[in-house]
């Protein structure tokens, strides 16, 4: 049975790889004029999209959010969020260098599916329902790799100049990071206050139950924009 | 209490799924797929008025009702002197515009909006070159041009040739200002 889920995974992993290698879609985005009339690097404001991108993106939050949920311990909240920052840094780097055209819908819809997945997994779906118990750890890496696809395709929405390539990637990155920080401190105080309560475990069935919603709504506008733009 | 949360039942659990795939669903297709697609099978999105923000969004072509012009200009600068030269233009009107000097001439595209004070006005390109070519488009009514300094001894000589939507042409030298009739040629 375990490894039956870890296939589907798989299989998944596959289709977007294959998606990525012949698929190019670019996009126009809000902050495009600007950021394509910059030549050379440009720390500041790729630190700042980047931050932005993540404080403003509700998908990764969510996912965050799930991951983060039943998690007591720091030491146990920064072992997972280093294994998404390791994911989505992975194949931010790649996805950008190697200009690989994931399409973003496709990579939006997983992420969509990502945050369903963790949340049926913070309900005990796995465990009772399908009587699995996938790992906690490798999923949020997984997970953490399409993420990066997803942050890569933000990026690629921009032309962005050969010159300083490098540098303003990485300094995408590191807002990125600066993002998830701001935003998960929020999160970690707003859990925390909450946990202390009674209200925490009788609502958290029903908490866990909403952001899978928020998941299905996510992927299935994302799979539905893929269908009518096409491959 | 807190082991309901813990172990929940399975068919708690298929419940929920359930629902959160319910809710989902009646969000999509009442509400996100008619206001971001456009994709509205159960008309709530023309109820709601949402099929116009699936239309909002950057538009290839702008048509326009003003009447269509193109003006060809050329300013002689001796050393040091300077020239302004701006069109009066309503917002969203568009420019192509085409200059070329002689030798280098330090310029800055500006405009100037309506109603506001006196000398303020809104730098859109300061560069220095021979030359420069490119597409306007008027984000607010008023006076829209160039500012040209000649920054050595010689003689420059600078040719502008634009055409699109504008309706009046002024030129400024040291405190003089000239109408000019735009010059519509073919």
């Amino acid at each position: 049975m375990k490894s039956l889920g870890w296939r589907a995974l798989l299989v998944a992993t596959c289709l977007v790889l294959i998606e990525a290698a012949v698929t190019a879609h670019p996009m126009t985005g809000k902050n495009a004029t600007f950021v394509q009339g910059i030549q050379g690097p440009a720390v500041g404001p790729f630190l700042y999209l980047g931050a932005k991108h993540m404080v403003t993106g509700y998908d990764h939050l969510a996912f965050l959010v799930g991951v983060i949920f039943f998690l007591y311990r720091l030491r146990d909240v920064l072992l997972y969020v280093s294994l998404f920052t390791l994911g989505h840094s992975i194949t931010l780097l790649v996805g950008v260098i190697g200009r690989v055209g994931v399409n973003p819908y496709l990579v939006d819809t997983i992420i969509g599916l990502s945050v369903v997945y963790k949340a049926f997994e913070n309900m005990g779906g796995f465990e009772r329902l399908l009587l699995i118990r996938p790992s906690t750890r490798i999923a949020v890496l997984v997970f953490g790799l399409f993420h990066g696809f997803g942050l890569a395709s933000k990026l690629q929405e921009f032309e962005l100049s050969p010159t300083g390539l490098i540098a303003n990637i990485l300094s995408f990155n590191v807002g990125v990071e600066i993002g998830q920080g701001l935003a998960l401190s929020a999160v970690l105080v707003a859990l925390g206050a909450w946990r202390s309560r009674s209200s925490f475990l009788r609502h958290a069935f029903a908490t866990n139950a909403l952001l899978m919603t928020v998941g299905f709504v996510l992927a299935g506008h994302q799979a539905v924009g893929y269908f009518l733009a096409g491959p | 209490m807190a082991q309901s949360a813990s172990s929940p039942s399975r068919l708690r659990i298929v419940k929920a799924t359930a629902l959160a795939l319910l809710v989902a669903a009646v969000l999509l297709v009442t509400a996100i797929l008619p206001a971001e697609y456009g994709v509205d099978p159960l008309r709530t999105g023309r109820f709601l008025g949402l099929l116009a923000l699936a239309d909002a969004g950057p538009r290839a072509i702008t048509p326009r009702d003003e009447r269509y012009r193109s003006d060809t200009r050329e300013f002689v600068l001796g050393p040091y002197e300077f020239v302004e030269y701006k069109y009066r233009m309503e917002q969203g009107g568009g420019m192509l515009y085409s200059w070329q000097a002689t030798s280098s001439v330090i310029s800055d595209f500006h405009s100037e909006p309506d109603g506001a004070a006196p000398g303020y006005a809104e730098s859109f390109d300061k560069r220095e070159g021979s030359q420069a070519h490119g597409v306007y488009q008027a984000p607010f009514p008023g006076v829209h041009g160039w500012y040209w300094e000649n920054p050595a001894l010689r003689d420059v000589r600078i040719r502008l040739h634009t055409s699109g939507f504008y309706s009046a042409a002024k030129e400024y030298t040291g405190g003089n200002i000239i109408d000019h009739a735009i010059s519509d040629e073919q």
